[in-house]
């Protein structure tokens, strides 16, 4: 059983609880069910290691349907942040559009058991260009924000590191597996690990900010 | 030879991955200096407006005072003079000389009509910098009226033929006070005897122009007891309302001032 409990796994369920803490009573509803989607990775990912551990030849399913919400999941909360603007919109619609193409692809080309590598490295692509869309916005928006307090900046931010060293890691896969830091774990173990502590570490941050500091950061 | 190839295509790799971990960190920091200097300029521009509307405020109160002192004055040296006149004329009156009776009621009525007129006009003036709201050339005019009406000065007064439908009463305010204050300083230091004054409007610049040939001052040292704040202040001013005050002058010939600010 403690075999479950990987660092990837600490990490979302520190996430979850501090969603289920702090955005449980939000009223916005995109916040308020994210600590459904938490569970669901939770979920996918135990699951994924569960199939790994007793030997099924593919777990690659599962992170395919996890793909599918994820994508789905987050550029739902990229449209309530670009809401703001009109050519947010179209930016959204044309990932989506593209995203859908290639998942569609890859399920047609070899079924939904094999991973859809090209899919999620398109996916990683899309929501790192989100992200920069949203700094751009921030820049030249003539408001001025307190970022260090701003739930969304640090969302989006977590998501940039993530998906961005994804992109990376993905692109390089074959080498950087080869290269081995200690006797076990190739480097791509560690990367993987410190992507998903700054994804879920700055969540977290970004849901207690929604919680308690943004208001505080209002009053004053 | 095989192996050193593999090793630097490794190398490669993981450098070019590291420089993908680093990026976002280098992102993040350059929006947040980025968004401290927004939050920087933001506070300059609130200042700005402060001053803005402080520097209105003062300028509303000096063309008040600056109304308040010609009424005095015009109080004292021109109605009250008429008035006492009136009395005197009265007083001299003798009944029995009828011819000469109606003469001197004569007169009074004259000096008596000519109190009500310049009561009238001081009627005008005493809507203070309400004066401004009937346009930035009227109220020129009525300075150089006032101006003109001392004796001392030949003045020549050309207005801008066309000035955009859509006022500024700020800036009005502003360019107002400025011409104010060169009146000011042309009657206390210059001892001039013709002054023109014009208004120009194109391109969207409003370009005021006031020119004496009085006995003038070298601009390089301005003498800040003479002419110094009065200077200064016009040229501020000119500043807050995003405009500029060129001031030509030199010993003997006179000072011409222009100040150009856009407009409206």
């Amino acid at each position: 059983m403690l075999n479950y409990f990987t660092l990837t796994i600490i990490a979302e369920l520190s996430c979850l609880l501090v969603a289920i803490i702090c955005l449980s009573k939000d009223n916005v509803r995109i916040w308020h069910y994210f600590s459904a989607f938490l569970l669901i990775t939770v979920i996918a990912e135990l699951t994924g290691i569960y199939l790994k551990r007793n030997h099924h030849p593919h777990n690659g399913w599962v992170y395919n349907i996890l793909m599918v919400f994820e994508f789905a999941f987050i550029n739902i909360m990229y449209v309530a942040i670009f809401r703001r603007y009109s050519i947010g919109k179209a930016i959204i619609i044309s990932g989506f559009g593209l995203f859908a193409l290639l998942y569609t692809y890859e399920f047609l080309k070899h079924g939904l058991f094999e991973y859809n590598n090209l899919s999620y490295t398109t996916m990683s692509i899309i929501l790192v260009i989100y992200a920069l869309f949203y700094y751009y916005d921030l820049m030249n928006n003539d408001n001025y924000i307190r970022i260090i307090y701003s739930a969304e900046f640090w969302w989006v931010t977590g998501g940039l590191f993530y998906y961005f060293g994804e992109t990376a890691c993905d692109l390089f896969y074959d080498k950087l597996q080869a290269v081995h830091i200690a006797f076990f774990h190739s480097l791509t173990y560690y990367i993987y690990n410190i992507l998903n502590l700054l994804l879920y570490g700055c969540w977290s941050y970004s849901f207690i900010c929604r919680k308690w500091l943004e208001k505080r950061s209002e009053i004053r | 030879m095989q192996k050193m190839v593999g090793e630097e295509i490794r190398n490669t790799v993981i450098a070019a991955t590291a420089i993908f971990l680093i990026a976002p960190a280098f992102i993040v920091a350059y929006i947040s200096v980025y968004n401290r200097r927004k939050k920087r300029h933001i506070e300059e521009k609130a200042q700005m407006q402060q001053a803005f509307e402080t520097e209105i405020a003062k300028a509303q109160l000096e063309v008040q005072e600056q109304t308040m002192q010609t009424i005095g004055a015009d109080l004292h040296d021109n109605i009250g003079q008429l008035l006492s006149l009136t009395s005197l004329t009265l007083n001299s009156i003798e009944l029995d000389n009828e011819a000469k009776a109606r003469q001197k009621i004569n007169d009074s009525i004259d000096l008596t009509m000519r109190s009500i007129k310049e009561m009238r006009l001081l009627g005008h003036l005493l809507q203070g910098d309400q004066l401004v709201a009937l346009g930035l050339s009227a109220a020129i005019r009525q300075e150089v009226s006032w101006m003109e009406r001392s004796g001392r000065y030949e003045i020549v007064y050309t207005p801008a033929e066309e000035l955009p439908a859509a006022n500024n009463p700020d800036k009005d305010l502003i360019i107002f006070r400025i011409v104010q204050e060169v009146f000011n300083n042309i009657m206390k230091h210059a001892a001039a005897t013709q002054i023109k004054i014009a208004l120009d409007y194109w391109d969207a610049v409003l370009q005021l122009s006031v020119m004496d040939n009085g006995v003038g001052f070298v601009t390089e040292e301005q003498p800040l007891a003479r002419h110094g704040i009065g200077l200064q202040n016009i040229r501020k001013r000119a500043g807050i309302i995003g405009g500029e005050a060129v001031i030509i002058s030199s010993p003997g010939e006179g000072s011409r001032v222009t100040i150009s600010i856009p407009y409206p």
